[in-house]
């Protein structure tokens, strides 16, 4: 279990708790920011142990549908879900362009009073993955940080060099 | 990062598994200066010839690099819309919580100046 690898993303912003918490926890809110630049539509989002949030994300002529199942709920504090990517009837389906991404990941959301304003922490680790979800998550994860960030690094130059040749 | 996963695309995993190896990495890095053959691939790394061609091998699968079939030394060269595709993926994944985040603080500024004109009011 603890060798299982996480993504994590920590964040200040500059308002207090309460307010963060409702930012993620009112749909109407929420669906305002997640998914970046897409129209984001939430289908239902019952926050309590059991209930779900079901996600639509919309943009020119496709859309995308992922679920939370929600397994903890502390007010103002914490908020744990199992991820997943869906077919449009909001049943977990492997995702086409990565087959061996994890179909499910522990998403946890911790909310925490820090200087003046709210830190949040976001992590996310592969939940009843094969070996191969494990590894191509592994994979990617590195590529957050300096790991995979060499062969990012290669990539970014190589394609930066390409653009330049051909103008 | 929901438009590139529009379009099924499997092969898009062997390009990562083939860019997981840092030998690879560094073959492609040396790729991006010009086309090699495999005797002039191996020579940084003391590796075998057989070592190279499989590690081709496994570049040539993902759609990473390509070689000419009909000359001898059978010279490698880059491809470069496979690993436009994969450089997308990778960064539109990397943007989907930081953009996210990005907006909620938006959000978030919106909420308080509101909470502000509600105070005032009051």
């Amino acid at each position: 279990m603890t060798d299982l690898p996480e993504y994590v993303l920590e964040r200040q912003f500059d308002a207090p708790r309460e307010m963060v918490w409702r930012a993620w926890t009112d749909p109407r809110l929420l669906a305002r920011w997640y998914g970046p630049n897409v129209e984001t539509v939430i289908h239902e989002f019952d926050l309590r142990p059991g209930g779900v949030w079901l996600n639509e994300m919309k943009w020119d002529g496709g859309s995308s549908c992922s679920r939370a199942d929600f397994t903890e709920i502390e007010t103002g504090a914490r908020l744990v879900w199992h991820h997943a990517s869906t077919d449009r009837q909001w049943n977990v389906a492997s995702n086409p362009m990565m087959p061996d991404w994890p179909r499910l990941l522990l998403t946890r959301v911790i909310f925490t009073e820090a200087s003046g304003g709210t830190l949040v922490r976001l992590s996310q680790t592969p939940m009843e993955a094969t070996e191969a979800e494990i590894a191509c998550f592994a994979k990617m994860m590195a590529g957050m940080d300096k790991g995979w960030g060499s062969g990012f690094a290669i990539l970014a130059d190589i394609l930066a060099e390409m653009q330049s040749n051909s103008t | 990062m929901q438009n590139a996963l529009a379009s099924p695309d499997p092969a898009l995993d062997a390009v990562f598994a083939a860019l997981a190896d840092p030998t690879r990495r560094a073959i492609l890095a040396r790729l991006a200066d010009g086309q090699a053959t495999v005797s002039e691939l191996g020579a940084p790394f003391a590796m075998s010839q057989p070592a190279v061609s499989r590690h081709l091998k496994v570049l040539e699968q993902a759609g990473l690099i390509a070689r000419k079939v009909d000359a001898q030394r059978r010279p490698a060269r880059l491809k470069a819309d496979r690993m436009a595709e994969a450089a997308d993926w990778l960064d539109q994944f990397r943007k989907f919580w930081t953009g996210s985040f990005d907006q909620l603080d938006t959000v978030l500024a919106e909420m308080k100046s509101a909470a502000e004109r509600n105070a005032q009011n009051d």
